[in-house]
């Protein structure tokens, strides 16, 4: 049958293209997976060129596959193709077209799709550049690659159901087949439905959601290529070889990915109103367990490149960190964290496909693992107790705890399905739940872990492989002396108390002291070299940053009112409309709201007090003078739920933040849907009478704009009128009025007209005598408190170390990638 | 004693003191009878709102107060010591965590969760397209 209007060609084709990367990685996977297996003199006797080409070519299709998805994708969302499923269920016709990238990956197909290009482009550079190392390589990227295109795949094998196409159209859905509507060759011109779609999630109109997703699937992906490194190390027997090629991609991982968890905590921060850029929901912790893994891997695979030996630990995280990836991704992806987390993926009734990815890559690569764990290289020597690589493994086991105690506490929802009372063993007589405070949890627990770890990369920078010379540790005792001073006056002019906090403060000071002097001093600030220092004393400068904005972040909106001994006076303030209220170091006033595309917008001003010496006495508000203003907003959206935004006001040393956290969001009509009694009252033109109380109304004139009568009665069939009247205030506003009065026949109509701004509304209910009385009907409203927001505002102090910081982690750890990147380079030459 | 045994003694013993921490501030999943009896403990709960209670926002104090029925089917007062969640009453299911005083179940969070929050399971309800749409005759 053909339908009308409907783009059935282009739904095949992104279903050939996604068929095709599918079968690009099987090939790949078949073809790589031939060389890969022999070993390096079979190698030698057949170049089997033939077969790289092969495997290449086959690749090569794989890509065009995942280039065309993509394509037809944006084709279909750009177009606004309502008859495929995805593009109705996360795009419409009123959203801005910079979103369409959000759409893109807003859904799970969508997201598997992002994360597969890249994998697909750090693949070709693979090709270019692992040399020896590409048949390993590409044979595991390639099974990987089969995995995440099948997730696209959408094809069903009897009941099962294997992947979820991007590119099913709605009348394919297995709901909709059968029904007598998708017989309707004509059936999109009829069904209103699918003129527009549903929209994205309002949440996720930002730019932060244009950014962020590509960024931490970039680093998603970057994370997987040290594990094709190691797991080809393993079976090719080159245990320690594989760090080399290995170590670039791993900094570029740790920087990628630590940008993007972090962007996602700016997201966070700037448009959601939880208040804050880390709340430690299972989403985010899911993304932070594999970068602190593979932080610990990268610097225990430094420690195998220098020392040629013992490899186990350095293969063992690196393997890991992909398979906590693989974790995150069902923990996010299977529905498991419903009840736990504010934004995991709805299910999508892939579980069962996302449990063998997780199951056949982590029983594959632990269990080749601990085949050739007998047979790795060992340390002949123990590691010297002032040696650079016996701090640095004490390092990465640490960040390794840190690591465990996340995942522990994030699985909760796992434990449940797996130990709980309807779980597979039932062991636990209830269901656990999460820790109640959330934050109180994972901050205790985390702090000593930070503790150390910043500790170690305070004294990294003096640390010499092998052994460290004693006079070396003279180096810091500079830092050392400043970090006392600094940390005495931070802790004091803070007012930091907390032992934990200062403790946390001190040693991340040094931290940041010894790198900065380290870099300054004794590598004259060269950015070549730099890398190391500068990656440390940035992450030094988020720990500084993440503590004091977090410690002393401090709720100016309290609400003073006393309720109950239960409930601590609460951080709501309460802003009645056009009063200026005291927010201590504030005043602010709430000046009104207005309606900016769907956004519900709240304009609120803040005063600062004139005299800096003054008291907080009654005087005071005469001494105010404007200081900025902030619009924090609720983006109205019917069908996902309204969602509060905040506004922040940005200084260099702190940031007021602010969202409206609750106000009468109901329509202009409803809020004056009650009307007192009403109030006749009758009067003719140049005549006042009062109204209210508080009005004078002036009948101006009485104009008959048409008027027919039938001639055989005399009486009147038709009549229209238009009465002009003036309400005048009693401060000597006036506002005009003009009523209608219709007569057809016997019906009458004579609408009420609104003076919304003062509540009242007025009819003219005709004339009433010969001498030309009119009679009028008026409605006040019932007297409504004056309206009111509640709001809440907070002070983050030097949140902006926390940004500085992750900038400089950034850079640091991508000038690691070049110093190595550069070094090979230059071998290569000599 | 080899100092790597030292290490990963201490690293075995870390652990099994972070996991046993986070087990007890691991929280349970009760019901208003199990909160009641462990009175000052803070519990989650499990439970969907009763529509046809009264529902009572104050504004000065931000206190909402509502009746919620918990999966054993035992209504409760609870008092909720912030501003109503926007959308409260198209919840689903909310759970609650927070503890029982004399008078009432004190909340200090509310997770709802919303039919369609995300995504709207059923996509494109054929129903309702199909009986708005009867072809004109």
């Amino acid at each position: 049958m053909h339908y009308l209007g409907e783009h059935s060609f282009w739904s095949l084709l992104g279903r050939l293209f996604v068929a095709l990367s599918f079968a690009g990685a099987l090939v790949a996977a078949f073809f790589y997976g031939i060389q890969a297996f022999r070993t390096p003199e079979e190698r030698e006797e057949r170049p089997a060129l033939g077969v790289r080409g092969a495997a290449r070519w086959a690749y090569g299709l794989h890509s065009i596959g995942v280039l065309g998805t993509i394509a037809v994708l944006f084709i279909a969302l750009f177009n606004h193709w309502f008859e495929f499923d995805y593009v109705w269920r996360h795009s419409s016709l009123d959203m801005p077209m910079q979103y369409i990238a959000s759409c893109f990956w807003e859904g799970q197909e969508g997201s598997f799709l992002l994360w597969l290009t890249w994998h697909m482009i750090l693949g070709w550079v693979l090709i270019r550049t692992a040399k020896t190392w590409e048949y390993g390589t590409l044979f595991a990227l390639s099974l990987v690659q089969l995995f995440l295109a099948s997730m696209l795949l959408g094809i069903y094998l009897g009941d099962l159901k294997l992947g979820s196409s991007p590119f099913i159209l709605i009348r394919e859905l297995p709901d909709n087949i059968g029904l007598p509507w998708t017989q309707m060759s004509d059936y999109l011109m009829r069904i209103p439905a699918f003129r527009d779609g549903q929209g994205l999630n309002p949440l996720l109109q930002n730019y932060w959601m244009v950014i962020h997703p590509p960024t931490l699937f970039l680093g998603f992906a970057a994370v997987t290529i040290p594990f094709l490194f190691a797991m080809t190390g393993l079976w090719e027997k080159r245990y320690t070889e594989w760090v080399q090629p290995a170590l670039p991609w791993t900094f570029f991982g740790i920087s990628i990915l630590g940008t993007g968890i972090l962007m996602g905590g700016a997201w966070a921060y700037e448009a959601l109103s939880f208040g804050g850029f880390w709340a430690w929901d299972p989403v985010e912790n899911s993304s932070l367990v594999p970068w602190l893994t593979l932080v610990a891997a990268g610097h225990l695979m430094m420690v195998v490149k220098h020392k040629k030996t013992a490899p186990a630990t350095a293969i063992f995280l690196a393997l890991l960190s992909f398979l906590l990836v693989l974790y995150s991704t069902f923990l996010t992806r299977s529905g498991i964290l419903g009840d736990t987390s504010v934004h995991a993926f709805v299910d999508l009734g892939l579980n069962g496909q996302l449990l063998a990815l997780l199951g056949f890559f982590t029983l594959g690569s632990l269990g080749i693992f601990f085949w050739h764990q007998r047979k790795m290289p060992k340390s002949p020597s123990e590691d010297a107790f002032s040696s650079r690589e016996f701090w640095m493994f004490i390092g990465s086991l640490t960040l390794l705890l840190s690591a465990a105690q996340i995942t522990f506490s994030t699985s909760i929802p796992v434990f449940n399905k797996l130990i709980g009372p309807e779980g597979l063993i039932p062991l636990l007589a209830t269901q656990l739940a999460p820790p109640a405070d959330a934050a109180q949890h994972y901050n205790s627990l985390q702090i000593p872990f930070a503790l150390i770890i910043s500790v170690l990369m305070g004294i990294a920078p003096f640390l010499r492989w092998k052994e460290t010379p004693k006079e070396l540790a003279r180096r810091a005792v500079l830092s050392a002396l400043l970090t006392v001073v600094l940390t005495a006056l931070v802790a004091w002019g803070l007012e930091l108390t907390a032992i934990l906090y200062v403790a946390l403060l001190a040693t991340a000071i040094f931290a940041f002291l010894a790198n900065a002097d380290y870099w300054l001093r004794f590598l004259r600030g060269k950015w070549t070299a730099g890398g190391m220092a500068l990656a440390h004393l940035g992450f030094a400068l988020v720990l500084i940053g993440a503590l004091i904005s977090n410690a002393k972040k401090e709720a100016i909106s309290t609400n003073i009112t006393f309720i109950h001994k239960d409930f601590p006076s609460n951080e709501n303030i309460l802003l009645p409309l056009g009063d200026t209220v005291s927010m201590f170091p504030y005043y602010v006033s709430w000046r009104g709201e207005r309606m900016e595309g769907h956004n519900r917008l709240f304009d609120v001003d803040f005063y600062e007090v004139d005299k800096p010496l003054a008291s907080w006495a009654d005087g005071e508000r005469k001494h105010l003078k404007p200081s900025f203003q902030l619009q924090p907003f609720i983006q109205m959206n019917a069908r996902m739920g309204n969602v509060r935004e905040p506004s922040t006001q940005h200084f260099w040393n702190r940031d007021i933040y602010t969202y409206v956290s609750y106000a009468d969001l109901r329509s202009e009509s409803e809020k004056s849907g009650d009307w007192k009694e009403p109030m006749e009252a009758s009067l003719k033109t140049g005549d006042e009478v009062f109204l209210f109380n508080t009005y004078l109304l002036h009948g101006d004139t009485l104009v008959v704009q048409d008027a027919a009568f039938d001639p055989a009665t005399g009486e009147l069939t038709h009549l229209d009128l238009a009465l002009s009247l003036t309400l005048k205030g009693m401060d000597g506003t006036r506002h005009p009025i003009v009523l209608p009065y219709h007569l057809d026949g016997n019906n009458v109509e004579n609408v009420e007209v609104e003076l919304a701004d003062l509540g009242i509304k007025i009819r003219f209910d005709g004339v009433k005598d010969e001498a030309g009385t009119y009679g009028i009907t008026a409605w006040e409203k019932k007297s409504n408190d004056p309206p009111f927001i509640l709001m809440q505002a907070f002070i983050f102090p030097y949140i902006n170390l926390l940004w500085l910081g992750s900038i400089l982690m950034g850079v640091g750890s991508l000038l690691a990638v070049w110093k190595r990147i550069y070094r090979s380079l230059n071998e290569g030459k000599k | 004693m080899k100092r790597s045994s030292i290490v990963l003694l201490a690293v075995v013993a870390l652990l099994i003191g972070a996991l046993l921490v986070t087990l007890q501030d691991a929280s349970v999943y009760a019901t208003f009878e199990m909160a009641k009896k462990q009175q000052p403990e803070t519990v989650t709960v499990v439970a969907t709102l009763d529509l046809e209670a009264p529902m009572d926002f104050d504004p000065k104090g931000s206190i909402l107060t509502f009746q919620a029925i918990d999966k054993e089917g035992q209504h409760a007062t609870v008092r909720y010591n912030q501003p109503k969640p926007t959308d409260f009453e198209r919840s689903e299911e909310i759970t609650l965590t927070g503890h029982f005083t004399d008078s009432a179940f004190i909340a200090t969070e509310i997770l709802m969760k919303c039919p369609s929050k995300y995504t709207d399971g059923e996509g494109v309800n054929p129903d309702i397209i199909y009986t708005d749409n009867q072809p004109s005759s």
